[in-house]
């Protein structure tokens, strides 16, 4: 049954409804008045928290990021043409699966959308947690675990993010993050299937994460047939946040333009999490992630 | 280090859809040589180029607006190449009012598609004033130039506007039944206001479709007279071969870097990320590289399917076009170190030239210019005109020009550099006068 499903929507992602001469399909409404008004609430933040000097956060011995630090401008690939192969594949799913289902999602009620949005942030404070304590930051994993058990009782089950009203910002820890404390490169580029861009560390560290909540398995949520649900619905979740549309550029330079974003991303990630310098590579003019 | 190069103009690209306008057709040259002849680009006009309108000052805008998306099939497209699989048909973007109204038709400015931040601005402010709104992208985005060129080579006014005005025609008449119009009338901004102009000129004389009012934002006059400051911009900022552009690379990089170690982000969020590429552009040096390199950038695609329609072998070889899956980095790098003269003169003049009677390069050139329509639009009461006494991408011989040749139909603004005030208020509200003909034609 489950294979059918999957089945059914590869061919369905593959083949496409592209051939049609002419197709309309509804987009939820914008919110112009909404979003202007979310700029200027933006804008005023952003010059109050300019006036609101303080020191530079936990790295005050940090050695500032130099020109001669960042990697060169190309990237490692060498699994290009897979990659390429799975960016189409993804563009197609996207495109003929997960986006139509993703804004249908979009148009449930504002409460409820968050309401699922809340529910799996929270569940990603399990692995927070553990990736702040592999990593010996005990001031975020503190935080999160006071996040956790707030967003999950007076929250009703992570519904809520009222830890954010207590000043608990939310500091989510991966395990590729981990992975990089310890000194792990990133690696070559990859891209996934249905995830998207990557990086060899980054795939390895999705799956530490999700090993650690399959291990955890908070509320029996992660073994049974309950799995499949929660990956489904976390799944259009994430894709309904995400602001991002394969090939809106128009461009047959799409895939490079990813890749070359995606890891400068990545690398710029490293040098936060390293304030004495990421781990550099022994040739500094090989290509970036190698 | 010569592949790869072309990524950093695509985070200045994406940065922008952040943090301003999308498309810069930008006269290069007064960008940065302090105490130009003419004094338009100061700080202030690169600024509101890149930044756009600050939230505070823009107009009214309605609370919801519906949307839908739509994607055509044109019968006249040429055959689509492999590499532009995804760009099959042409996505146009519709929202439609519950009763009879007029419907505008918003053109994209220079490489962009029709649903930018400043399409959405525009939508809205039409939608709220009781229009429908169908938005499309320029004829340089390569969306277009796949799914809607006759030709494949963009950058010819006449051509891609009459691409344009065939396209209009075959979507409006797809539209649900349901959907009734009482009028048309075409909005466009920068590029796309003179692709607007010439549209509503072919319009008139053909008499399918009757479009009645245009409003330009923004225009060039000359195009190639333009874009060539811009190449100018873009050695002078930036310079040629890699060595410009990887130092400029390096020091956004470090920048970012040292931007996010500052703050407490632990995750580099991949939206904010874009966000704070845009924040760290700071100085004039910083503006104008950004809108040397974005240009660039568009012209990269346009040159790249140019190359590949007309078969003219500049980058890619005719009889082995690339395939879906190659790697096209080392064709971008190439392209990258290539000005428009080199477009116009390898691409443009080779495939236009022998397809037009008694055409030569400078035909070709003199064509390129809005004043091919100049009767047009000094004697019709339909085309109006709003623009900056500092917009980036006029002299002051083009804006006399447009005064001269609109009379009481432009507006022109003390301040805003190219597109930097639209959605702001006065501009939205004139821009609306002049639609609905209550224009009486106040001088600012």
């Amino acid at each position: 049954m489950k294979g059918a499903v999957l089945t059914t929507l590869i061919v369905t992602a593959l083949s496409g409804c592209a051939t049609q001469s002419f197709s309309m399909r509804t987009l939820p409404d914008e919110t112009p008045a909404a979003d202007n008004a979310l700029a200027i609430q933006r804008a005023a933040d952003l010059a109050a928290a300019k006036n609101d000097v303080k020191a530079p956060a936990a790295t005050p011995d940090a050695a500032p990021v130099t020109t001669a630090d960042a990697p060169p401008m190309y990237t490692y690939d060498p699994w290009e043409r897979m990659n390429r192969f799975t960016y189409r594949f993804n563009a197609r799913f996207d495109e003929n699966v997960f986006l139509p289902v993703a804004d249908g999602y979009r148009r449930l009620p504002g409460l409820l959308r968050s309401g699922v949005h809340n529910f799996f942030s929270n569940l990603a404070e399990v692995p927070t947690v553990v990736n702040d304590a592999l990593q010996l930051q005990v001031k975020n994993g503190v935080t999160s675990i006071g996040r956790f058990v707030i967003n999950s009782t007076i929250g009703v089950g992570g519904l809520f993010d009222f830890a954010s009203r207590f000043h608990l910002v939310k500091a989510p820890a991966t395990f590729g993050s981990t992975l990089s404390r310890w000194g792990v490169h990133p690696g070559p580029f990859l891209v996934l299937p249905l995830l998207g861009p990557s990086t060899l560390r980054e795939s390895l560290g999705l799956l530490g994460d999700y090993g650690i909540s399959y291990g955890v398995n908070v509320a029996d949520l992660y073994r049974g047939d309950q799995t499949y649900a929660v990956t489904v619905v976390d799944g259009i979740d994430t894709r309904a946040n995400v602001r991002f549309r394969y090939y809106a550029t128009g461009s047959p330079f799409e895939y490079e333009t990813i890749r070359f974003l995606y890891m400068r991303k990545t690398l710029i990630q490293d040098e936060v999490l390293h304030p004495q310098g990421r781990p550099r590579d022994q040739d500094p003019k090989a290509p970036a992630g190698r | 280090m010569t592949r790869g190069v072309l990524w950093l103009c695509a985070l200045c690209t994406l940065a922008r859809v952040q943090a301003a306008p999308e498309d810069v057709t930008v006269n290069g040259q007064t960008v940065i040589v302090a105490g130009a002849p003419t004094g338009l680009a100061d700080s202030a006009a690169l600024r509101a180029t890149i930044f756009g309108t600050p939230p505070q000052d823009r107009a009214p805008l309605p609370a919801t607006v519906p949307l839908a998306e739509i994607n055509i099939k044109l019968p006249w497209a040429r055959p689509v190449p492999a590499v532009f699989w995804f760009d099959r048909r042409l996505r146009v973007w519709f929202s439609a009012q519950d009763q009879p109204a007029p419907l505008a038709i918003v053109i994209s400015g220079t490489g962009s598609d029709g649903n930018t931040s400043s399409i959405s601005t525009l939508r809205a402010a039409l939608y709220g004033a009781g229009y429908h709104v169908l938005t499309m992208p320029s004829p340089t985005f390569p969306g277009f130039i796949v799914a809607a060129s006759r030709t494949g080579v963009a950058g010819d006014l006449r051509q891609d506007s009459g691409d344009l005005y065939s396209a209009m025609q075959e979507i409006i008449g797809k539209l649900p039944r349901r959907v009734q119009f009482t009028d048309i009338d075409l909005v466009g901004y920068s590029l796309g206001g003179a692709n607007a102009a010439v549209v509503k000129s072919i319009a008139d004389t053909q008499g399918k479709l009757k479009i009645h009012r245009v409003v330009m934002i923004n225009p060039p006059v000359s195009l190639f007279a333009s874009i060539a400051r811009l190449d100018k911009l873009f050695a002078v900022s930036i310079g040629p071969g890699e060595a410009g552009i990887d130092k400029l690379y390096r020091k956004l990089y470090a920048r970012l870097a040292n931007l996010y170690r500052a703050s407490d982000a632990v995750q580099v969020d991949d939206t904010d990320f874009l966000s704070a590429a845009g924040a760290v552009l700071k100085t004039d040096a910083d503006f104008s590289a950004a809108i040397a390199l974005t240009f660039r950038m568009d012209l990269v695609n346009v040159f790249f399917a140019g190359d590949l329609y007309a078969g003219t072998g500049v980058v890619i070889d005719p009889k082995h076009p690339p395939k879906v899956g190659d790697s096209l980095e080392a064709i971008a790098a190439r392209l990258r170190d290539k000005p428009f003269s080199e477009y116009f003169s390898r691409v443009f003049v080779p495939y236009y030239a022998p397809r037009r009677r008694g055409a030569t390069p400078q035909t070709l050139l003199a064509d390129n210019n809005l004043n091919i329509i100049g009767n047009a639009l000094h004697l019709s009461p339909d085309y109006y005109a709003q623009t900056n006494s500092d917009d980036l991408i006029l002299d002051q011989a083009e804006l006399s020009w447009l005064k001269t040749t609109l009379g009481s139909r432009i507006v022109v603004y003390d301040h805003g550099g190219h597109l930097g005030n639209l959605g702001e208020r006065q501009q939205i509200a004139d821009m609306l006068d002049m639609l609905g003909g209550r224009w009486e034609g106040r001088q600012r």
